[in-house]
């Protein structure tokens, strides 16, 4: 079990693709915003990000998620989930958050 | 309800120690006999709680205490703490994710705002496998 959180981001046209992995708490949330923020920022489309190596994530990190996505909102664009954990997605139906993110 | 073991763990107010807190609570769990996404869950309200707490302390030094105790049919983890504002820790979740996220994956979450020794107590119960 790994608990480094790892954030890649390619690139294509106007997108960006994120692959995040690892664990997102309270020690490293703003490790993870600082990230994701610079790749909403750098892209000028939608944003999909790919769960499919987060083992774990809590409210910290729901928070960035939240974040991220009202920064992108700002230029109608938006955030696209892919291959989440179910034990994550059910953070998302709790809050009602599964509403606000695209997820597939 | 038989109580069978305490098990308590102290740690500072710091980010870096929360993941202790998780790693403890899965293995307790797992030896209780919760199912894996059960166990996901108390990691998360234990998180949860551990984070509040860290927000409220600040940059102070403090600690705060985990109580996890082991009944036969059920896990109660109570948190206690010496630092200020302890109790009030839900107080300014401006998001109320954090306290949403506690209810809905604990079965019983007693909030105690007026005692350092007894902040919140949550209790999850082993279902009957059928």
């Amino acid at each position: 079990m790994s608990g480094e959180l790892i954030v890649k981001s390619e690139y294509s046209d106007k997108d960006a693709k994120v692959f995040v992995s690892g664990e997102i708490d309270i020690y490293n949330a703003q490790q993870f915003k600082e990230k994701i923020y610079q790749i909403v920022e750098n892209s000028t489309g939608d944003v999909s990000i790919d769960c499919s190596g987060l083992n774990y994530m809590d409210s910290t990190g729901l928070g960035v998620f939240v974040g991220a996505l009202k920064k992108a909102k700002q230029d109608e664009r938006d955030i696209h989930i892919f291959n989440i954990r179910d034990n994550i997605k059910k953070l998302f139906v709790i809050t009602g958050l599964d509403k606000l993110f695209i997820i597939h | 309800m038989e109580l069978n073991d305490r098990i308590t763990l102290s740690l500072p107010c710091k980010a870096e120690y929360v993941s202790v807190a998780r790693l403890t609570v899965s293995g307790v769990a797992y030896r209780m006999g919760f199912d894996i996404d059960t166990v996901e869950d108390i990691k998360v309200a234990v998180s949860e709680v551990c984070s509040r707490l860290i927000n409220v302390n600040g940059k102070s030094n403090g600690t705060y205490e985990i109580l996890y105790e082991v009944c036969s049919d059920k896990l109660i983890v109570t948190f206690s703490s010496d630092i200020e504002r302890a109790g009030c820790i839900f107080e300014d979740d401006e998001d109320g994710l954090g306290v949403s996220i506690i209810k809905a994956f604990m079965d019983e979450v007693e909030f105690c705002p007026e005692s350092r020794d007894h902040i919140l107590s949550m209790t999850k119960y082993i279902e009957e496998k059928s």
